[in-house]
């Protein structure tokens, strides 16, 4: 008969045993989707709608983005309109990872000092989170498509990989950010400008043909700019998107999601005495 | 009852259970409240440090073996809590070794995992998966703790209207349905009123079977006593005394009388 044993022994910077981890990080995915959702149900807490607001925020912000670019823009641009949404919805999945994933370790302190648990877990309940919310934005993308009568082809399966590398990489995100809270706390105060920042440097307000190739060169250090260039040619155009613009967002989400868990899990059994 | 799905092995009484090599853990606070980098910037070059460093244990070896009720007393900031989280395996050690055989559960604070917003049902599941349970454990549980915190319909309202008292009820609930082979228990048994005071101390009773170790840390030292069958005592981080708990905790009190006399420490 095998007993368990666990040895503890002094910190050292490195991974932690990973069939282990990965093992116990499994067993608690209960606690994962159940921890999420009762973040969900908090942000909503004591409003009248509820949890119906995840489906009102995202019609409501379309409904501001029909605002400006119909009445006040003046024009009837079916193309910008879906393409705006759709990008939008999107670049908030991965603004969403950010911002619960910043506050992801700090605000666990109560959990992380007094229960032993695979740490990683609270940046993943945070993305975890960023897709509840992900996920009524995408119905109302779609209605917002078949209004406006947009085309539909087999090329919109391109969704599934595509949305796939933006969870790697919000994913990567929300667990690097998190570690970086830790020992520089600033970075939750710099983060609004640097999402928004991200924003405006996206192809969102602007689709990727209407701008300069002089700027264009610049945007390949952008990691979610052919990201989310290939989302509007998908759903909006019913285009595939191309070779280039997956390979870069695959770089960039794999490198992210990589170099930011072997930084968590090396780091995070010091978590406990920093907080 | 339930137990720790991958665990369930029996342990004889008397094996070893925790082993404590020469434990040692230092602290290295930041002097600034936050460490931002404007406080680093603010003081780059001037070779003014950052932090200051806490020795919370020193050279501490302990056994605890199965069919063992190990209490843990000494005044504020000896280092008991420091030795549990270490024992858990929540903060690393900074020198020294420990071996742990068998599954732990922690209750080193109530209501971990809760929140507010959901109701005291929501809530059990919740604490009961943040402790490591999995659903169907709770399912299967989830009775037994209802019964057992006395909550009655209040069950089902959202956890910002209960009392304090009753918060911690529920909390305590849920920690003791879960049955794992160490248990270690930081200062939770005094929670509630009376009647639910005895009623966890009975609980404790019964979960202090030959096959399980406990190990318990408080102030009240009648009930150290009446629990458990050895106890150390720690000071600024080192072991003063272990062994027979009337032996121990009278060597503690005198000591105590010495540095203040009076006022004691007890509180149940």
């Amino acid at each position: 008969m095998s007993q368990p044993v666990v040895v503890y022994e002094p910190f050292k910077a490195g991974l932690p045993p990973m069939r282990a981890y990965l093992r116990s990080l499994w067993r608690r995915r209960a606690f994962i989707s159940e921890f999420a959702r009762s973040e969900l149900r908090e942000q909503n807490y004591g409003s009248v709608f509820g949890q119906l607001w995840l489906v009102l925020n995202p019609l409501l912000l379309s409904g501001v983005y029909f605002l400006l670019i119909y009445v006040i823009g003046g024009t009837s641009d079916e193309t910008r309109f879906a393409h705006l949404t759709a990008t939008l919805f999107l670049f908030y999945l991965i603004a969403n990872s950010l911002t619960g994933g910043v506050k992801a370790i700090t605000s666990g302190q109560r959990l992380i000092l007094n229960t032993s648990f695979p740490r990683i877990m609270l940046p993943v309940s945070a993305v975890v989170v960023a897709l509840f919310k992900f996920f009524p934005t995408l119905a109302v993308a779609f209605a917002i498509h078949a209004i406006l009568g947009l085309p539909y082809s087999w090329q919109m399966l391109w969704a599934f990989p595509v949305l796939a590398l933006a969870i790697v990489m919000g994913l990567g995100m929300a667990i690097l950010i998190s570690c970086i809270n830790v020992y520089f706390r600033d970075i939750s105060s710099m983060l609004p400008y640097l999402t928004r920042s991200l924003l405006y440097l996206s192809p969102i307000l602007y689709e990727v043909s209407s701008i300069s190739s002089n700027i264009k060169q610049f945007q390949i250090v952008n990691p979610i700019f052919y990201l989310l260039d290939s989302w509007s040619r998908v759903m909006v155009h019913a285009e595939a998107p191309t070779t280039y613009a997956m390979v870069h967002s695959a770089i960039f989400a794999f490198t992210i999601f990589i170099v930011g868990t072997y930084f968590f899990l090396s780091r995070e059994r010091d978590f406990a005495v920093r907080l | 009852m339930i137990s720790l799905s991958d665990f369930n092995s029996q342990h004889p009484h008397g094996s070893i259970a925790v082993s404590v090599q020469d434990l040692g853990l230092t602290y290295t606070t930041s002097i600034d409240k936050k460490p931002t980098l404007k406080a680093r910037l603010k003081t780059l070059g001037r070779g003014k440090k950052h932090s200051r460093i806490v020795r919370a244990l020193n050279g501490v070896n302990l056994d605890v073996h199965y069919g063992t009720v190990l209490g843990i007393i000494g005044s504020n900031g000896a280092g008991k809590s420091s030795l549990m989280r270490v024992i858990s395996g929540i903060v690393p050690p900074t020198q020294g070794r420990i071996e742990v055989h068998g599954s732990v559960s922690t209750l080193l604070a109530l209501g971990v995992g809760f929140n507010q917003a959901m109701t005291g049902r929501e809530n059990v599941y919740l604490g009961g998966l943040a402790a490591g349970m999995t659903r169907a454990e709770i399912d299967a549980s989830f009775q037994a703790i209802a019964d057992f915190s006395e909550l009655g319909e209040a069950i089902d309202a959202p956890m910002r209207t209960y009392s304090s008292g009753m918060f911690a009820r529920l909390a305590f609930s849920v920690a003791a349905v879960v049955e794992p082979d160490i248990l270690i228990v930081d200062e939770a048994l005094s929670t509630g009123d009376a009647h639910f005071k005895a009623k966890s101390l009975n609980r404790m009773k019964e979960l202090r079977t030959a096959d399980r170790a406990l190990i318990l840390v408080s102030h009240a030292l009648a009930t150290i006593e009446d629990l458990c069958n050895e106890v150390i005592w720690l000071d600024k981080g080192k072991l003063m005394a272990r062994g027979n708990p009337t032996e121990v905790i009278a060597a503690y009190r005198e000591f105590m009388n010495v540095r203040k006399s009076a006022s004691s420490d007890e509180d149940v």
